[in-house]
């Protein structure tokens, strides 16, 4: 097996973890920057309306399951553009040395 | 220590993409010289797993919760200007698809958790480095790079909050002070887990660590450090 391809067979291992975990134990998210804020009176307002606020489909909140899928594809989603930044950024060194 | 959209003066998030835009310049253009071919899948495996590292939330104090930045470690296996480019796939995805962080704020985030919060951990690493051959003060410098960067980009964070005086009624060194309190407990937490991390790869994939690092000039030549490193790994074996 490649080491490309054991790299990425490892970190998508732990990554499955890491979701697993979060949306089943730790999912509970109460950041201190966002509890500093709401206590000095401030409040968020969206700009731009994200289709999966909070990690959870709207109309199933609370859904672990649908929390897992959320996180399994947002990372594979995450894995395949930092893997296309990469390639591009490698053949812009390659086409600058021709 | 993702800000949202409402949370800073427009004026404030303007300055903010304008100092990251700097950083951005610098990262794509330096970052182009010197990608290898194993650090592409590396810094796609990596950023897929801070991303979903972030998804763990961990109770620290007042009832509130912490995740891993993951900064520290991006910086010391991909350099600082490939660290900064990974962190910000992640807070684009984050602030696009779940509405955590924003978009008006997304400078700000980048700032914070990746030109502080990246750049900050290496230059403590390259420091130690330079001053010990002890692999334990090696270690320690980790430590201390992953708590002062997670501190200072908490601080960082603070200061925006506080300078954006239409949004947030309070000053400079409250919001600081009430910041840098919560996330030194935080970045205790972090430290210990790039210790963890850092201390596995050196002993079971030191080519991980050792791979050519995307780093300012200034910071030093890499291949010295490089050198140093493997020194002081074999003198322990």
């Amino acid at each position: 097996m490649s080491e490309c391809r054991k790299l990425l067979i490892i970190g998508v291992t732990i990554s499955i973890v890491f979701v697993v975990v979060g949306s089943v134990w730790l999912s509970l998210s109460s950041e201190t920057l966002e509890e500093i804020a709401r206590s000095f009176g401030a409040s968020e307002s969206y700009v731009w309306p994200p289709p999966v606020p909070n990690y959870e489909i709207p109309g199933l909140e609370g859904n672990v399951v649908a929390s897992i899928t959320v996180g399994l594809v947002s990372t594979l989603i995450i894995l395949g553009i930092t893997y296309f930044v990469g390639r591009s950024l490698r053949s812009q060194k390659d086409s600058l040395k021709e | 220590m993702h800000i949202s959209d409402g949370y800073l003066d427009l004026s404030i998030c303007a300055i903010m993409y304008g100092l990251t835009g700097i950083f951005w310049i610098f990262a794509f253009r330096k970052t182009r010289n010197i990608l290898n071919e194993r650090q592409v899948p590396l810094m796609a495996t990596l950023t897929a797993m801070f991303f979903a590292a972030q998804m763990m939330n961990y109770p620290v104090i007042g009832g509130t919760t912490a995740h891993l930045l993951g900064g520290p470690i991006l910086a010391f296996t991909l350099g600082p200007y490939l660290g900064l480019i990974s962190m910000t796939i992640i807070l684009l995805i984050q602030a696009l698809l779940f509405g955590d962080g924003g978009i008006t704020t997304f400078g700000a985030n980048v700032w914070n958790m990746g030109a502080v919060g990246v750049f900050i951990p290496y230059i403590v690493y390259v420091l130690a480095f330079r001053t010990t051959r002890s692999r334990s003060w090696i270690l320690f410098g980790v430590f201390l790079g992953a708590l002062i960067g997670d501190v200072l980009a908490a601080v960082f964070a603070g200061i925006e909050l506080g300078l954006s005086t239409l949004t947030f009624p309070y000053s400079v060194p409250i919001a600081v002070a009430a910041m840098a309190i919560h996330h030194f407990v935080m970045g205790i937490g972090e430290g210990v887990v790039t210790v963890i991390i850092v201390s596995t790869l050196w002993k079971t994939r030191p080519d991980l660590l050792g791979l050519p690092k995307v780093a300012p000039r200034w910071m030093g030549d890499w291949q010295s450090l490089l050198k140093l490193q493997e020194d002081i790994r074999n003198e322990r074996m």
